[in-house]
């Protein structure tokens, strides 16, 4: 039984599934390339892209920590 | 540590080609999506473009539709063939079914032909003026079918064509799945009274997810990236009626040689690609957070 690896733990945070490290880093990502995404088409106009990336950054920060 | 080394060991030729085949070639899409770069262009190199293929796909309706006709074509084919292949398992694993093996084995012949053939069949069998489908719908029905003009019954055939094609194996699976089954449970729910419907909901569908699952992300996947079929069937026409993301792609990285934003949409769709499958997993899987 010495190859088999333990399984990452679980948790409950703020988000609505039982999530890992990698489930939370997942979901960062994807909500990166999606606001990023819409904001490109909807909001540069208004504001740069770059707002987006700091707003992006610091939520990935809260999903990793406390999701 | 020893069992460790060896079990790495013994992955090391899958790994090395996973990377060969899989990571190198998406890392150089990813750094091509970031270049303006057509080779038929005044110039012909690599230029940086930043985000601008990303920013220019946002605003191309062009693809944005294609992604939109895309998901509404796999979601079709997807839930038909999930529920046409469940059924189609349940009736070749009756007993009482007559000539169940001969059925069995012309009933998945589909599968083993190539989609450029089955694209060029259907597309003999429904050629305005020339294939049969059209003929007879005329002469039955009075329907006036054309793939060529009519954007609904492109898109109507394309659906039916993969229906026809890949049906088969998610009945195949299924079947696969429900032989699998343990007895138990379902003599258990029998005596316990539930009726058909009950038992298919609570126990059968439960204990067959495992199987659902991986059919759903092998023809959800499948279904997303269509293009030889569509390309033999209809060209994307009439207009853009069933021109689907892949065959877009096609068109813009071979005939237009716009490798730059050819990049940018193969990425964007894998995007789509594993967003929809990590929610349908997480959906069916059932990985509810609180209050469990």
């Amino acid at each position: 039984m010495a190859g088999i690896q333990p399984q990452k733990p679980e948790r409950d945070g703020f988000l609505p599934i039982r999530t890992n490290g990698f489930d939370r880093g997942f979901i960062s990502a994807v909500i990166l390339i999606l606001v990023h995404l819409l904001w490109m088409r909807f909001l540069e106009g208004v504001l740069p892209l770059w707002v987006a990336t700091v707003l992006c950054l610091a939520l990935s920060v809260f999903i990793i920590r406390k999701g | 540590m020893r069992q460790s080394n060896i079990g790495w060991l013994f992955l090391t030729p899958a790994t090395l080609i996973l990377f060969v085949v899989g990571f190198i070639p998406f890392i150089y899409i990813l750094y091509v999506g970031f270049f303006d770069w057509n080779t038929n262009a005044v110039d012909p190199t690599l230029r940086w473009a930043g985000l601008q293929n990303y920013r220019n796909l946002v605003f191309d309706t062009t693809f944005l539709n294609s992604l939109a006709r895309t998901l509404v074509f796999a979601f079709f084919v997807v839930v038909s063939e999930l529920l046409l292949g469940y059924v189609l398992a349940r009736a070749l694993m009756a007993d009482r079914l007559w000539g169940r093996q001969f059925f069995r084995t012309i009933h998945t012949l589909p599968i083993v032909v190539a989609p450029i053939a089955v694209g060029a069949t259907w597309r003999l069998l429904c050629v305005p003026g020339f294939g049969i489908v059209p003929y007879y719908l005329k002469l039955w029905f009075g329907i006036d079918y054309n793939i060529s003009t009519n954007a609904y019954h492109a898109f109507g055939t394309a659906i039916i064509m993969d229906l026809w094609h890949w049906t088969p194996f998610v009945t195949l699976s299924l079947m696969a799945g429900l032989t699998a089954l343990p007895k138990e449970p379902l003599e258990q729910a029998q005596i316990d009274g539930g009726n058909k419907l009950q038992i298919f909901w609570y126990v059968i569908v439960p204990m067959l997810k495992p199987v659902l699952l991986t059919t759903v992300f092998i023809r959800l996947m499948d279904a997303l990236r269509s293009v030889d079929e569509i390309w033999m069937l209809t060209k994307g026409g009439p207009a853009e009626a069933t021109r689907f993301i892949g065959l877009h792609i096609w068109i813009n990285v071979f005939p237009k040689t716009d490798y730059g934003y050819g990049a940018a949409m193969s990425l964007l769709t894998l995007y789509v690609t594993i967003v929809l499958s990590w929610l349908l997993f997480v959906a069916m899987t059932g990985r509810k957070g609180g209050a469990q």
